[in-house]
């Protein structure tokens, strides 16, 4: 049920990328980080937390996914607030 | 005492002559006494502000790691980056508010008499509080521990090479190398060298050069037409670039033949694709410490506006505080707010609009082709930007622009042009090279002759056309 949801999230999260780096063809992993995606700089780092927040109508913090070691994690955090 | 003088190549082997003799903690101590010395060479009276800031970082961030509530965290935290913010907002924007302040007043009929304070600006002191303030405020974060040394500390605030124009290095990047022994190594002694003579090579030579070129056109009386106004401009694009990353360059080598690390400034910012990548190449320690110190907070910090618009506030007040940071003038405002403004309008092209769905040639020759056409436009772009930064005044701003636009043909600029190109083309090749191969060590990583022949040319140059006045560096007055 959980990995259901998660894998929906993931599809989400997916397009949110898409849409944000202009690669329609993007495909999200757990290990992803901001070095697989040249364009991935601080400015486009809040332009994701921004389509992110829109996507899965919560709130996010910059500095807080700043941390966060790969897209896994950050794939986990919005399960934990979206799911709750 | 500038780094390209005869004082400092003296200081500097007094100094390493010593430092190569010396155990590691004899070494320390030698640098932090080469810090004050080098220090006191500008304006011995600053001295004793160095050492305030010194005890106020040293003493809030034992206090911030040391206490176990929040509360009392938070308090030595703002206690230390108030007091910093209150002595670089006294020194350098104190006349500036207060005269804007009264400006304003007369201006809804309330006029109020006041006097400028004769207030000398302590030299390089924009760089040295942006260094004592990340110490605090990573410990806070809990990125990094306090040093118990307090020498230590101070050699981290006071370090000669970094002192008056940066690189702005953070303390958990550069407080490890000081407590740890360093080793040298010949690559190391080398590769420092190159460092410093490509250093002085784009002082010397080109940086100087080039403001005698740029001084006239953008002096308060010139009378110069559009068409020199826009060719000045960007050799002033270049004389600004030359001028720092000649600092940075042999700040660098400086630190490398001690054993020190310290950090990129510049990565060829002219061949920036656009004005994210441009700000990801300039000036990368004052661009990272904006990103982590006020961008990132002041975005969370918005987040009761929702979307796209806290996006551009955060960027356009970014900007225009990093604008101002270079000094208290109506101009370097409009230069942080104009970067600013094109990085908003760079979002809204790419996020709103897709405009890279659009403009994507598909052949690996129209690829390539964008690519120089995109760096042709940014160079213009970023001189635009460096017209405003050189301006002298909000009105002599718009006095260039004006004869920007309305009197382009106003004279031949053909003299200006050839001056330009005369000290630019030899960077330009270089950076070219550097760009080509992806490697900033291009010159030391060639074969031995052309190396040879490389330092052998950019000797001649120096003892032929380099300024030999020793004239100062531009950012030393931030």
């Amino acid at each position: 049920m959980m990995e259901a949801k998660r894998n929906e999230i993931k599809k989400r999260l997916n397009r949110v990328f898409g849409e944000v780096f202009d690669d329609e063809k993007i495909e999200i992993f757990d290990e992803m980080t901001a070095k697989d995606i040249g364009e991935w700089d601080s400015l486009m780092h809040i332009v994701l937390v921004v389509a992110t927040e829109k996507e899965f109508k919560v709130t996010l913090n910059a500095a807080e996914v700043g941390e966060l070691k790969n897209v896994g994690e950050m794939l986990d955090l919005l399960c934990e607030r979206v799911i709750g | 005492m500038l780094f390209n003088s005869l004082e400092f190549a003296i200081f500097f082997a007094i100094v390493y002559g010593l430092y190569l003799v010396l155990p590691h903690q004899w070494q320390n101590k030698l640098l932090l006494a080469a810090g004050f010395i080098f220090y006191s060479s500008w304006d011995w009276r600053f001295f004793s502000l160095i050492i305030l800031l010194i005890c106020i970082g040293y003493f809030c961030g034992m206090k911030i790691d040391g206490s176990k509530e929040a509360k009392t965290k938070k308090l030595f935290l703002s206690l230390s980056v108030v007091s910093s913010l209150a002595i670089l907002g006294f020194f350098k924007y104190f006349n500036f508010f207060v005269s804007n302040l009264a400006g304003l007043l007369k201006a809804f009929g309330a006029p109020v008499e006041y006097h400028a304070l004769n207030i000398i600006l302590p030299m390089g002191i924009s760089f040295y509080i942006f260094k004592t303030l990340t110490y605090p405020i990573d410990i806070y974060r809990g990125k990094m521990k306090p040093t118990k040394n307090i020498l230590d500390f101070a050699l981290y605030v006071s370090f000669f090479l970094q002192l008056i124009a940066g690189p702005i290095q953070r303390a958990k990047d550069l407080l490890p190398q000081i407590t740890a022994p360093r080793r040298i190594g010949l690559n190391d002694f080398y590769e420092g060298c190159s460092l410093i003579f490509w250093g002085l090579f784009l002082k010397i030579f080109v940086a100087d050069n080039l403001s005698k070129v740029v001084a006239p056109v953008f002096a308060l009386n010139s009378s110069c037409s559009g068409a020199e106004i826009l060719l000045a401009s960007y050799a002033f694009t270049f004389q600004l670039f030359c001028d720092f990353e000649g600092y940075s360059s042999m700040a660098r080598g400086l630190g490398r033949v001690m054993g020190f690390d310290i950090m990129l400034n510049f990565n060829l910012p002219f061949f920036a694709v656009n004005i994210q990548d441009f700000w990801n190449r300039w000036h990368i320690s004052l661009s990272t410490w904006i990103r982590d110190y006020l961008y990132t907070p002041l975005f969370d910090a918005l987040s009761f506006i929702r979307g796209n618009p806290r996006i551009y506030i955060t960027l356009l007040v970014s900007m225009s505080l990093m604008g101002l940071w270079h000094g208290a003038e109506w101009t370097f405002l409009f230069f942080g707010l104009y970067h600013g403004a094109l990085l908003v309008i760079y979002i809204i092209l790419r996020s709103r609009f897709h405009i890279k769905r659009y403009i994507q040639p598909k052949s690996v020759f129209g690829q390539q082709l964008w690519v120089w056409v995109r760096i042709f436009f940014m160079f213009q772009l970023i001189a635009f930007g460096m017209m405003i930064f050189r301006a002298q005044s909000a009105s002599h701003l718009f006095f260039l622009l004006h004869r920007l636009i309305f009197q382009f043909n106003g004279g031949a600029p053909k003299a200006l042009l050839f001056q330009f190109l005369a000290f630019a083309c030899p960077v330009f090749i270089i950076q070219f090279g550097q760009y080509k191969t992806g490697d900033l060590m291009f010159i030391y990583h060639r074969h031995w002759l052309v190396k040879t022949v490389i330092y052998a040319i950019m000797l001649h140059l120096i003892l032929g056309w380099g300024v030999m006045s020793t004239e100062e560096f531009i950012y030393f007055q931030f």
